[in-house]
């Protein structure tokens, strides 16, 4: 785990996780990192109670429409017995092997993976496998080869990398699994990895990167990360 | 769960009577009503235990409009949340039996419950791939020891559940003697965590961990020969 910085979503982002109000793309990355991260699991429940403490509290609105012949239908409805539920689906990707590396991936992660991944080579010894969730998010593994770098970039709109095995550096950094790593249109980088590194990545599509999010995944880290850089030189 | 497959397998089983579930019925009331007969807790206890239509009813007139708000807030139209109302409160309603005060309130339940739904009625609205869906996203349990228990896990198509009913109760029999018995008791006899560990006289610690055991050995054995 990191410890200069802050490898966590923050509290405002959590919160959109707890309502239910962001793109699938980040939800997803999101209870990934949960699943990894104990601290943030713990924020979500006290997030959580919260919000349902403030939903059954707060102002409600009045529904115009009767819904007496709604009641009447559900309660034809059978009920389910305990007994009518299945066991859980394996998916039938549960971890992803690479060199000499396997990994357990998270189980939202194994369940977006489980029609199958089609690995990509690109330049400085970068893999990359898209993952199609939703149209307002680009999803992707990417795996890095001991020793690789990636070319300077930047992006538009936001990217979130969830680091899942091995490590990765760049100027303002060393990340180790688990750590959630927030990055934004301000911000050029060039990763780089000694020993080898997995990753599942979350990029606002060019489509809705200007549409608020930006302002969503913000401020705080960003300003730590131009300290660390004006540390530095 | 099918139980003329379940029969076949386990020829000593018999059907529940309905004495057996007015029993278990009671015994259940006994063991997870709460006191104040009017909380939502008791109501949606009451709901899943005997068929309540008024405990439902109550219910379904303090929720309706705050899943209506909800359903606002989310979507900002006027009809996909009456549809939230509908489709929300019918999951009330269809998984009653399955609430139990272990998990938390009844407001929590029902939170999670429209949350998710909207959730996943939007993505079905806008045509998304079906490859997660709200269960597989929000944490079910905090991370409590209950949270990988298969009772959570919902599955709404039914289709090939016959099969494998079938398969499952095949696999039942490789496993450890205790094992077994404990998967029977909720699974087959749909008997609840605190009657099954009555029944076997063993803490309730041990039948929990017992089933977890159990249900995770069995993924193992169908997740290999599947
Ligand atoms: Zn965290």
């Amino acid at each position: 785990m990191n410890i200069d910085l802050d490898c966590h979503p923050t509290t405002e982002i959590l919160n959109k996780y707890v309502q239910g109000s962001l793109p699938t793309g980040w939800n997803v990355v999101l209870s990934a990192h949960l699943e990894l991260c104990q601290k943030c699991r713990h924020e979500y429940g006290d997030l959580e109670s919260a919000e349902v403490l403030s939903w059954s509290k707060g102002p409600v609105e009045e529904v115009a429409n009767d819904f007496s012949d709604l009641v009447s239908n559900i309660i034809q409805q059978p009920q389910h017995a305990a007994a009518d539920t299945p066991l859980p689906q394996e998916s039938s990707i549960t971890e992803i092997h690479m060199l000499d590396h396997s990994f357990t991936l998270p189980r939202v992660l194994a369940k977006a993976a489980n029609d199958g991944l089609e690995w990509k080579k690109l330049a400085g010894g970068i893999n990359q496998a898209k993952v199609n969730i939703d149209t307002e998010t680009q999803c992707e593994f990417i795996y890095m080869s001991p020793g690789s770098q990636t070319p300077m970039h930047r992006h538009q709109g936001n990217e979130i990398t969830l680091v899942l095995d091995g490590s990765f550096s760049d100027a303002s950094g060393t990340y180790e699994a688990a750590d959630f790593v927030i990055r934004n249109s301000e911000d050029e980088h060039q990763p780089v990895s000694e020993e080898g590194c997995l990753c599942f990545a979350v990029l606002d599509s060019p489509l809705t990167f200007t549409q608020g999010l930006a302002r969503l995944f913000n401020p705080i880290n960003r300003f730590k990360f131009r300290k660390t850089i004006a540390h530095q030189s | 769960m099918n139980s003329a497959a379940l029969r076949k397998e386990y020829p000593t089983l018999r059907p529940m009577s309905d004495r057996d579930q007015s029993a278990v019925n009671s015994v259940n009331a006994r063991l997870t009503a709460p006191v104040d007969p009017d909380s939502d807790e008791s109501l949606l206890v009451e709901t899943g235990n005997s068929q309540s239509t008024e405990a439902f009813n109550r219910l379904f007139q303090r929720y309706s409009s705050r899943i209506y708000a909800m359903g606002m807030k989310l979507t900002r139209n006027e009809q996909l949340s009456k549809d939230l109302v509908q489709e929300a409160m019918l999951n009330v309603w269809r998984k009653a039996r399955l609430y139990d005060l272990d998990r938390g309130t009844a407001q929590s339940w029902i939170f999670t419950i429209t949350r998710n739904r909207c959730f996943d009625m939007l993505r079905k609205l806008k045509r998304q791939p079906n490859c997660v869906t709200a269960d597989d996203i929000w944490p079910q349990d905090n991370g409590s020891e209950s949270a990988i228990l298969p009772e959570e896990a919902l599955h709404e198509e039914q289709g090939s559940l016959v099969a494998e009913t079938s398969i499952i109760a095949s696999y039942c029999k490789q496993l450890p003697e205790p094992q077994q018995a404990v998967i029977e008791q909720i699974y087959i006899l749909d008997r609840t965590h605190d009657e099954a560990a009555e029944i076997l006289k063993i803490p309730l610690g041990t039948l929990k961990s017992r089933l977890r055991l159990g249900v995770s050995k069995l993924r193992q054995l169908i997740g290999v020969d599947l």
